[in-house]
């Protein structure tokens, strides 16, 4: 029986639609704040995400087993971070240049390899239904939680954690905050950001087979569309703090959700518009955080595009 | 400034690259149980293999050279503009809108026109980017990829609702301009006038940034932002312009895909001619002139991509891999400059 | 503690390409002595302790550390033997406190830090040490003397018994100069410490050394214990001849009309803090003006105003009596030019050639296009070989990129682009900064030409022997304030050292 909410229906769905949608956003989010705190930028990682898409959907089809398709989607990320970590480590070499390269080439490579796969139905990942106990429909299905996003909080809190309490973490920031004082302990910093952009493009990985293991669910070349890179503005706006990452990623998701939220309860037009949503308010927080005079503050001092 | 021994360098290392591409593609072909010889082959022979074959690659080179200029022209002042797709979109809207609109003025008018309402719109669309830039600190490759996900937002909305012309039953697809307005052939080619109109472009581009003094000025802003402070150089406004000069290109190139091409507007306007410039604009080296040569050597990959997928069953995302690999090299060959002994003066 | 090892380095060689940068250069650090390794900019000072330190391998000739050969292969395995450096440039992590930077370097450290451990483990160093920094402080806001005080700390909390001090003072004023060297001086008679000083500052060197050891062009050239040796035999070892070039005489005469007017400037830094606070002055036509004062007290955002690389939150700015905005077209009209230290980084497009950066200031002038739009290259190579040739800029030719120049020629390049057009007011900022002793006498020889010739220069400088060898009046800058002024006659260096000192 479907009972109507009206506009509480709106909201509620916006709430689900925030808990699932932010998944991916919170995966490369973080993948990139690692990166970056490494004094790296990395723009591919939308190609990453859609490689990762389409890895994990293939794999899980041909195994049978979707658990096996994320774990294929983090190693295919992590193989993209490491071809973006071996060019740019080269001498003046610009890491934006090779991030739109790898954005182009990631994309290019999932469209092409996952052609076979796109009518074929793989099995998806299983979610917890925490709202099991409501008699209403919408919100059961608002409060279907996935391991993955759980899984992604606990990352979140634990990077902020080891990147202040562990030597791997002070590392990490001395590499992205002055090179020379790295240089000076002995330490590799070519060797650093490699590892951390290999990590941040498993993360952006396994971010990808959500999308097309759980939500949508499903493997076609429209599946992505610049989540990759709203969550790079998303970073800069989170100001590389992993657990803000996690807020802002829900605020994302609920932008994104708002569309189909909407279109549940009937506004069907203006279906393009609302989809651009994500973007405009991506711009517009873009713009609110950045300053011409003032660095902002936050940002590792080895980053290109903060100086 | 380019001496015989610079351009040698140039050539020798994106010759590098460009055998490092095919390479890596033939292994790439290889996986897939073809033969990287006959794949190579089918590249040529359908890019330049016969007139036909020249022709389409030329069609296809025409708004390669627009759309690199929206990045090589703000390149030159320091700043990584990847808006070229937005901006053709945004172009080719303005220029249905146009046309539409004056459909009872005379044809040489309503072309003018069109081609000034697509230059028009790509111009303001990235000179925005480019003002925020410059007022906001906002950086500009974040914020004209943003821009190209909204113009084709924008555009769809548009095409599938308050512009669409619904006797279109292929695609969800925009009013048509009329058939006096459409740009035709080059007379005894198959190739329409939009390459002239990149090709001038190109050139045009060249002159400005290469003997003019404000190209000289966007040098020095691009050699080094805080030098040009200290001379007293106008940077917002030159920002704004190199950013306004590469968008109205880009968007000439919608104006160009809705007049010469298809007659109206539609999501075949986002295809990717904005990615493949920027790959241009690169492999260039950010050159006005090179870019008209590198967007024909694009064209003939775009224009094999057929071929490729008749004879072979390669899909058409075989060709964005090899061009996703070329740009990799690309970049990857950029640290050899400078190294190479031979090409170093006498000391 | 225990007493630091005897170290002996012998016949070090390195060659980088074409260049010998080390020709067989052998000496002894005694244990408990301060050593100070004299040499002009480029003599191989910082490149002979890189090898020591493991950053670059030898050629030739090897470290003994008492009585073994060690091969030093990397930093840490320098680390191990007990060396420690303290660079030009901060090795210290600006996000990060001073307590995590200290810790950052510690061998042993655990996978997971244990805070409080650490913090327990650092006070009870801080109580032993003769100078105190507040370390919770992240680094970013330190001052420049703070920040060395640090870096010095870093190095003894992580236990190095041989200290490598690279040009140490230049960011102190004399009195913190004079505490922390004392101070280094003091553990070292202890025998807690080996100092190694690495300067070209001849003072320092007779001051605070035992011992001396000249670098020459990649060669040892001399040395001996510092009461041996005086003044005139240092400098005859570091610039190998007994003349030094006489500098330019000064016109004796009062000075013009007002050329430069400062009233009230308010400038904010780039993180926000105001780093220039209501300063007011006046530079006559024919004086020089200088402004002393240790790097970071807003003498940077101070020229950054002037040469229209910043925007200023409030105050005026004259040239020639008129309102003055740093406008292409008002400097011209003024005649304002502006000199600043690194220049690639500053003044200059290092990818571009000498004869297009020499045209910086008038490309766009109708001499030197075509119609006022078309660049004229012709005309532009042209004034490139004259301004060669008048400036002894020693070049492959005008097309060669200026990178490709030695740093004391890049100068000349811009002293030759921004003194041939007769200019009414010079800023210069640092412009002697690591360059070797010929270019530096050179160009202080031309801003006292440019001044005899009517200019009003206003320069700021972080080297007060340079100031007190050319300026007619002398401020200094402090916490973004003018706080003192002094004419040329009366001035006292420990009397401008004082005022220059920083509240720490």
């Amino acid at each position: 029986m479907v009972t109507d909410l009206g506009g509480w229906g709106v909201l509620i769905a916006v709430v689900g639609g925030a808990i699932r949608v932010s998944t991916p956003y919170l995966y490369v989010s973080l993948g990139e704040t690692l990166t970056e705190k490494s004094g790296r930028v990395n723009l591919g990682l939308e190609g990453t995400l859609v490689m990762g898409a389409m890895s994990a959907y293939a794999v899980a089809y041909l195994t049978g087993s979707p658990w096996l398709g994320v774990l294929v989607a983090g190693c295919a990320g992590a193989g993209l971070g490491l071809l973006h970590a071996a060019v740019c480590n080269l001498p003046r070499v610009n890491d934006v240049a090779v991030g739109i390269a790898l954005f182009l080439l990631g994309t290019g490579l999932a469209f092409s390899l996952g052609k076979p796969f796109i009518q074929p139905v793989a099995p998806r990942l299983p979610s917890v239904a925490l709202g099991a106990w409501s008699a209403y429909p919408q919100i059961r299905a608002a409060l279907e939680i996935n391991a993955l996003f759980v899984a992604g909080v606990v990352l979140a809190a634990l990077m902020r954690w080891a990147l202040a309490h562990t030597r791997w973490g002070l590392i990490v920031r001395t590499v992205g905050d002055n090179e020379d004082a790295a240089r000076a302990l002995g330490r590799s910093v070519d060797l650093v950001r490699t590892l951390s952009t290999a990590v941040g493009g498993f993360l952006a990985g396994l971010g990808g087979s959500f999308l097309s293991l759980y939500y949508p669910g499903t493997w076609n070349e429209a599946l992505s569309s610049g989540q990759g890179l709203m969550a790079i503005a998303l970073v800069i706006f989170a100001r590389w703090n992993p657990v803000r990452c996690f807020w802002v990623s829900l605020l994302f998701g609920g932008a994104t959700a708002l569309g189909p939220a909407l279109q549940s309860v009937g506004f069907t037009s203006n279906y393009y518009l609302y989809g651009a949503a994500p973007y405009v308010l991506t711009l517009v927080l873009l713009v609110w955080s950045s300053s011409p005079t003032r660095v902002l503050a936050g940002a590792p001092s080895e980053l290109s595009i903060s100086r | 400034m380019a001496s015989w021994k610079s351009w040698a360098e140039t050539a020798t290392i994106s010759a590098a690259a460009l055998l490092a591409t095919l390479a890596l593609f033939g292994g790439f072909v290889a996986l897939r149980g073809l033969r990287p010889l006959d794949v190579y082959a089918a590249l040529f022979t359908g890019a330049f293999g016969s007139w036909f074959a020249i022709e389409e690659t030329l069609t296809q080179s025409a708004p390669l050279m627009l759309t690199a200029l929206c990045t090589a022209l703000p390149a030159r002042a320091g700043l990584l503009v990847i808006g070229g797709e937005g901006a053709l979109v945004v172009g080719g809207l303005a220029t249905v809108l146009a046309g539409v609109l004056l459909v009872d003025a005379p044809a040489p008018l309503a072309v003018i026109a069109m081609g000034a309402a697509g230059a028009l719109a790509g111009g303001a669309w990235i000179g925005a980017a480019g003002a925020l830039r410059h007022r906001r600190g906002v950086n500009e490759t974040i914020s004209t990829l943003l821009l190209n996900y909204i113009a084709i937002a924008v555009m769809n909305h548009l095409v599938t609702g308050p512009i669409r012309d619904y006797a279109q039953v292929l695609k969800p697809a925009s009013w048509s301009i009329a058939e006096g307005f459409r740009i035709g052939d080059i007379p005894g080619t198959g190739i329409h006038w939009g390459l002239a109109v990149g090709v001038a472009a190109a050139l045009l581009a060249y002159g400005l940034m290469r003997h003019t003094t404000f190209g000289f000025a966007v040098d020095i802003l691009g050699g080094n932002v805080r030098a040009a402070r200290m001379a007293g150089l106008p940077i917002g406004r030159m920002i704004l312009t190199t950013c306004f000069m590469g968008g109205a290109a880009a968007g000439l190139a919608g104006t160009i895909e809705v007049a010469a091409v298809h007659g109206f507007a539609s999501s075949s306007l986002a295809v990717g001619y904005g990615y493949t410039g920027i790959l241009a604009a690169f492999l260039a080296r950010q050159h006005p002139l090179a870019v008209a040569v590198v967007a024909i050597l694009l064209g003939g990959i775009s224009a094999s991509g057929g071929l490729l997928q008749r004879r072979f069953g390669l899909p058409d995302a075989a060709t964005l891999v090899l061009r996703g690999l070329l740009f990799v090299a690309v970049l990857a060959a950029s640290t050899l400059y400078g190294r190479g002994r031979v090409f170093r003066r006498a000391a | 503690m225990s007493a630091p090892p005897r170290v002996e380095i012998v016949s070090m060689t390195k060659r980088f390409g074409d260049l010998l940068a080390l020709d067989d250069v052998s000496l002894r650090l005694e244990p408990g002595t301060v050593h100070a390794i004299l040499g002009e900019n480029g003599a191989g000072k910082s490149t002979l302790v890189k090898c020591v330190m493991g950053y670059h391998r030898p050629d030739a000739g090897r470290v003994v550390v008492d009585g073994r050969a060690q091969a030093i292969t990397s930093p840490r395995r320098a680390h191990q033997l007990g060396f420690g450096m303290v660079y030009q440039h901060f090795t210290l992590v600006p996000s990060m406190t001073g307590a995590e930077n200290l810790v950052l370097g510690a061998a042993g450290l655990p996978a997971i830090i244990d805070w409080d451990a650490e913090r327990a483990t650092i006070e009870r160093f801080q109580r032993r040490m003769p100078f105190q920094i507040d370390l919770d402080r992240p680094v970013s806001a330190l001052a420049a003397g703070e920040k060395q005080k640090l870096e010095l700390l870093k190095q003894l909390f992580l236990g190095r018994r041989i200290l490598v001090l690279d040009e140490p003072t230049t960011v102190l004023t004399p009195d913190e100069a004079d505490q922390i060297l004392g101070v280094l001086g003091e553990m070292a008679r202890e025998n807690l410490l080996t100092v190694v000083i690495i300067t070209h500052k001849l003072r320092e060197v007779l001051a605070f050394a035992r011992e001396v050891t000249v670098l020459r062009g990649g060669r040892r050239v001399g040395g001996g214990r510092a009461q041996d040796l005086d003044r005139d035999s240092l400098v005859r070892m570091m610039i190998g001849t007994a003349d030094i070039p006489e500098p330019a005489a000064r016109d004796v005469g009062p000075p013009g009309s007002v050329a430069l007017g400062i009233e009230a400037l308010r400038v904010v830094g780039d993180t926000g803090i105001t780093a220039v606070r209501d300063v007011t002055l006046e530079v006559r036509a024919r004086e020089i003006v200088g402004v002393a004062g240790v790097s970071g007290n807003g003498q940077r955002e101070l020229v950054e105003v002037l040469a229209g690389q910043r925007q200023p939150e409030s105050g005026v700015i004259r040239a020639g009596g008129a309102r003055y905005r740093p406008t292409r077209g008002a400097m011209r009209r003024h005649k304002v030019f502006v000199v600043m230290e690194e220049p690639l980084r500053n003044t200059c497009v290092p990818g571009m050639s000498v004869a297009e950066n020499l045209a910086f200031r008038n490309f766009d002038e109708p001499r030197n296009t075509v119609g006022g739009v078309l660049l004229s290259r012709r005309a532009i190579r042209r004034q490139a070989l004259e301004r060669i040739d008048r400036y002894r800029i020693r070049t492959e030719g005008p097309d060669a990129r200026l990178e490709t120049l030695s740093g004391g020629n890049v100068q000349r390049t811009v002293l030759a682009r921004e003194l041939s057009e007769d200019p009414a007011v010079l800023i210069a900022q640092n412009p002697c900064a690591g360059l070797d002793w010929a270019a530096t006498t050179e160009i202080r020889s031309r801003i006292v030409t440019a001044r005899n010739a009517g200019a009003g220069v206003l320069l700021l400088s972080e080297d007060l022997d340079e100031l007190l060898e050319l300026a007619d009046r002398i401020m200094v800058m402090l916490e973004g304030r003018l706080v003192y002024e002094t004419p040329r006659e009366t001035a006292d260096a420990h009397i401008i050292g004082r005022y220059m000192a920083s509240h720490a």
